[in-house]
């Protein structure tokens, strides 16, 4: 009996499910991500719930709905929403200019390089930068008026407004869009153009059905990081606006970091909420570009 | 495509000029310190004290193996889960985009009382220890560019048919990363190296709390009350990154590419 | 008898003070060896040019140079050097602040944490008794009063009072050296106004200081941007509501280009007072303690005046005549002081309840 059970088993292929041991692949990201992110920012959820005497409550995170609370994440999403949509647009063209516009060769290395640094020229240095050329006595400015008789300020221009720290925040943020959109492009292949022009699309129909297609999940990608981006940014609002600027950073800044006893759990409340938001940009997103994806490849 | 140049070249005038003008406002600021005439009073000043040339070199060193580091981990990671792990996407995402809302100094504070010298692991307690954490934190710093960066480069070309075609051939997995999918999203790399380098020179509360000698803090103690000397600084810090990124492109020409793609 | 009696006494009081001084002295060279035998100390939020610390650092450093001084984030805020005690607690390395120079109002809060060492420096006797801790923990290391930085360049009269700045001719042109909600210099910034217009210190000035800064803000006059250096020399913020010495010392940065002129207001003076500490858990507490006992002699008291900062001995040294004219002469002129409000810890606090909570509302944020 034994023999011919043997016998069968070893003609038939053992059935077992198999294990897939795909997730080692991540292990060490996953390792270091807890290590060295998750672990350390604990602190933050902590906190969150937990008060002064260490005991868990709610009332940190009820505390985030009081108006003043609201308002200022509302003015951060705005502001993250705008300048992550300008510089979305604005980055995207000029990437398209240096790569597949038809420019000299030698155009882009520069740019590309200069948006490296670009896209971290923020805080303080940028904060004066804008304020010593679009300023009341801004270069720009002096210039316009002395030279050309127009003065901007009469006719509304404020650099210390929600348009004036949009203006701002596009010059860390086209260049990250422009940086990450590059290689992008460079994927574009001549043949798709040429493929679509013979079979009779314009140049707008070829980018319209074509080319943004294909690089829809792109863009929505980078834009969910430019949005992450403005929404963490604090030193270069608060260097512009500090004193009367709502955002959430600055409020949180204000609870964790400030001169004054404030209330350090509120602001790791303020914290996670902003994670919250986070997760919930990044949520949007994914569902985009899963319902795009779909018609592709 | 004439109209296509056209265009090209009014939307890079547009940029130059946006981007120009603020750097120009800062120079002229920066050229105003002696009363009534243009000087470089303010240059001078900066570019001949020791600690700039000694902490612009540790956080070059510092931003270098950032890159490699950074590399090294995600460029793998973002592969393998675009290959066989698809539906862990999301979770990457979100964990990449969080560094960019958790404060810098929640983040440090954090590996000082998780790192310190009665700890598992106590990497404060000497010099390497505290690089090496310091460029750990780095790496988390510049982890949402990087990623974002490799992950545009790898959608770009079919990960799962270059796979499958080099095991065929008899690749194993080191080979592929390194002669097939590294190469071709070596343009990607090089972005998200740029975007990493740029972050670690400016870089200033790890640096400053880890009790680091970068560049951060070097410009925070010295144009902490001034007027002039910080503009200067401003300048010089940013012409001396984009001259060191530029040669990174340099090098990078002679690293494995794929022949470029003609447009 | 008496005579004789009176000679003994004297005689040994004398004997007493000397061989006081003998053991302070042999305390102080035992101290010396010690803080040299840990050879470090580590500091915190100290920046060069605020009270002149860069030269009282440097005097430190020649005057003991055994003892490497760590600077760690000259950045940082009060409530960033008490983090970077909770968090260091475990930790020796360099990245543990020993001694800490934080608002008053922190004091008592690191006390009832548990984070301070208490020690008291020879002099502790010449501190007043309203702004140190009796056990020693914390105790007032200096003070200035707020003032106005004025960029004269671009500003031609001078504002001399806090009424003044609400005038026409200052359009877009006042600024405070912080955010309201968060920094204790802009804080006592909008304290000091409400001062001026008659409230009493505390919740009272905190409300009547809000609606002198709405008043500012409808009037055009006050500009959301922090104050700084730069902004004042650019011409973006060109009154800038600072503490005195941060506003001399700026002056000086400046050397004339632009000419900056310091005035304190001629009401609503109000002054405000940083404390010293150590760390419970600081890696070096000898070299803590000596730190202390420099800054605390009058040669370190002296390098906070020359940054223009009033050390806590001030009174006490000018009445045993150790202060050099010039540094005298070069500080604002002593009438202005005199009317310095102090205000408690509690007023303080409830101003800053009223200011931090309300200023959004009241103020109206320009920024939408």
């Amino acid at each position: 009996m034994n023999d011919v059970t043997a016998a069968a088993a070893a003609a038939l292929p053992a059935y077992r499910p198999k294990l897939s041991f795909a997730w080692v692949g991540v292990v060490p990201f996953v390792a270091f991500a807890f290590l060295f992110l998750i672990l350390p920012t604990l602190q933050i959820v902590t906190g969150a719930f937990r008060n002064p005497a260490g005991e868990f409550t709610l009332a940190n995170v009820a505390n985030l709905f009081q108006p003043s609370i609201l308002s200022a994440y509302w003015i951060s999403i705005r502001i993250s929403v705008a300048s992550a949509f300008l510089g979305c647009v604005v980055g995207f063209l000029l990437a398209w200019a240096i790569v597949l516009g038809g420019l000299p060769s030698w155009v882009r290395s520069p740019i590309l390089t200069f948006s490296g640094v670009a896209s971290n020229f923020a805080g303080v240095p940028l904060a004066f930068a804008f304020l010593s050329t679009f300023g009341r006595l801004g270069l720009v400015t002096l210039v316009l008026r002395d030279w050309f008789g127009i003065n901007i300020y009469a006719y509304g221009f404020n650099i210390l407004s929600f348009g004036g720290l949009t203006l701002t925040y596009l010059f860390f943020q086209i260049p990250l869009m422009v940086l990450i959109v590059t290689p992008a492009l460079d994927g574009m292949r001549r043949e798709w153009r040429e493929a679509a022009s013979i079979l009779g699309a314009s140049g707008f129909q070829y980018w319209r059905m074509v080319a943004l297609p294909i690089l829809w999940p792109t863009l929505l990608g980078t834009f969910a990081l430019l949005f992450a981006n403005a929404f963490g940014a604090v030193a270069t609002a608060y260097a512009l606006t500090g004193s009367s600027l709502s955002i959430v950073p600055i409020l949180l800044f204000a609870q964790i970091r400030g001169d004054v006893l404030q209330d350090p759990h509120l602001g790791y409340a303020l914290a996670f909420g902003m994670i919250v938001v986070t997760g919930i940009a990044n949520f949007i997103y994914i569902w985009l570009r899963t319902r795009s994806e779909r018609w592709i490849k | 495509m004439k109209q296509n140049r056209f265009w090209s070249w009014i939307f890079l005038a547009i940029g130059v000029l946006y981007f120009l003008l603020p750097l120009i406002g800062t120079f002229e600021f920066s050229l105003k310190m002696r009363r009534g005439v243009y000087s470089l009073d303010a240059y001078e000043a900066v570019i001949f004290d020791p600690r700039f040339q000694a902490t612009f070199g540790y956080s070059v060193m510092m931003a270098l193996a950032t890159i490699v580091v950074g590399v090294l981990l995600v460029v793998p990671t973002a592969y393998w889960v675009r290959l066989r792990l698809p539906s862990w996407r999301p979770v990457l995402e979100f964990v990449t985009l969080l560094p960019l809302v958790i404060p810098p100094i929640v983040i440090v504070f954090g590996y000082i009382r998780l790192y310190n010298t009665s700890s598992w692991l106590p990497l404060t307690g000497t010099a390497m220890g505290t690089n090496i954490l310091l460029m750990f934190g780095y790496v988390v710093l510049s982890l949402p560019y990087m990623y974002r960066a490799i992950d545009t480069g790898l959608r770009a070309i079919d990960v799962g048919t270059l796979t499958e075609a080099a095991q065929s051939l008899g690749a194993g997995w080191i080979t592929i990363m390194w002669r097939v999918i590294l190469p071709n999203v070596f343009v990607a790399v090089l972005s998200g190296a740029f975007l990493t380098f740029a972050i670690v020179i400016g870089e200033f509360v790890l640096a400053a709390l880890l009790n680091r000698p970068a560049f951060g803090p070097y410009l925070q103690l010295i144009g902490a009350n001034r007027a002039y000397e910080p503009a200067a600084l401003a300048v010089i810090a940013f012409a001396i990154t984009w001259g060191c990124m530029a040669l990174i492109q340099v090098v990078s020409r002679f690293a494995p590419r794929p022949p470029a793609q003609p447009h | 008898m008496m005579k004789r009696t009176g000679t003994a006494l004297s005689m040994t009081a004398a004997f007493l003070m000397v061989s006081t001084a003998i053991s302070s002295a042999q305390d102080l060279a035992a101290l010396e060896a010690a803080a040299k035998a840990e050879g470090m100390l580590t500091t915190i939020a100290l920046p060069h040019d605020w009270c002149g610390y860069g030269e009282v650092i440097a005097g430190f450093k020649a005057k003991y140079p055994e003892i490497t001084v760590n600077e760690l984030n000259p950045d940082a805020g009060s409530a960033d050097e008490l983090e970077a005690v909770r968090a260091n607690k475990d930790n020796k390395g360099p990245q543990a602040p020993d001694v800490l120079d934080i608002g008053l109002a922190f004091g008592p809060q690191a006390q009832s944490e548990g984070l301070l060492m208490p020690y008291k420096v020879s002099t502790w006797d010449s501190i007043p008794d309203n702004v140190k801790d009796a056990d020693g923990h914390w105790y007032g290391d200096y003070y200035g009063v707020l003032s106005f930085a004025v960029n004269t360049d671009i500003v031609k009269t001078l504002p001399t009072d806090w009424s003044d700045l609400l005038k026409p001719e200052y359009a877009a042109s006042v600024a405070l050296a912080g955010d309201p909600r968060a920094s204790n210099q802009a804080i006592f910034g909008v304290h000091a106004a409400g001062l001026a217009s008659g409230a009493a210190a505390g919740a009272a000035a905190g409300e009547a200081g809000l609606n002198f800064f709405a008043e500012l803000n409808k009037a055009g006059n006050f500009v959301p941007t922090i104050g700084k250096s730069g902004t004042l020399a650019q011409g973006a913020t060109p009154i800038v509501i600072w503490w005195d010495y941060n506003a001399l010392s700026g002056r000086d940065a400046l050397n004339g280009n632009p000419p900056v002129e310091v005035v304190v207001p001629a009401s609503g003076v109000v002054a405000g007072v940083y404390v010293q500490a150590i760390s419970a858990y600081a890696p070096h507490p000898n070299a803590a303690k000596l730190w202390m006992e420099y800054l605390y002699s009058d040669e370190g008291q002296l390098g906070w005046l020359k940054g223009y900062c009033h050390p806590i001995r001030f009174n006490d040294m000018v009445a045993r005549g150790v202060v050099p004219q010039e540094l005298l002469d070069a500080l604002p002129p002593a009438a202005a002081y005199e009317k310095a409000v102090f205000p408690t810890l509690d007023e303080q606090n409830a101003a800053k309840g009223v200011i931090t909570s309300k200023w959004d509302s009241v103020v109206g944020a320009n920024v939408q």
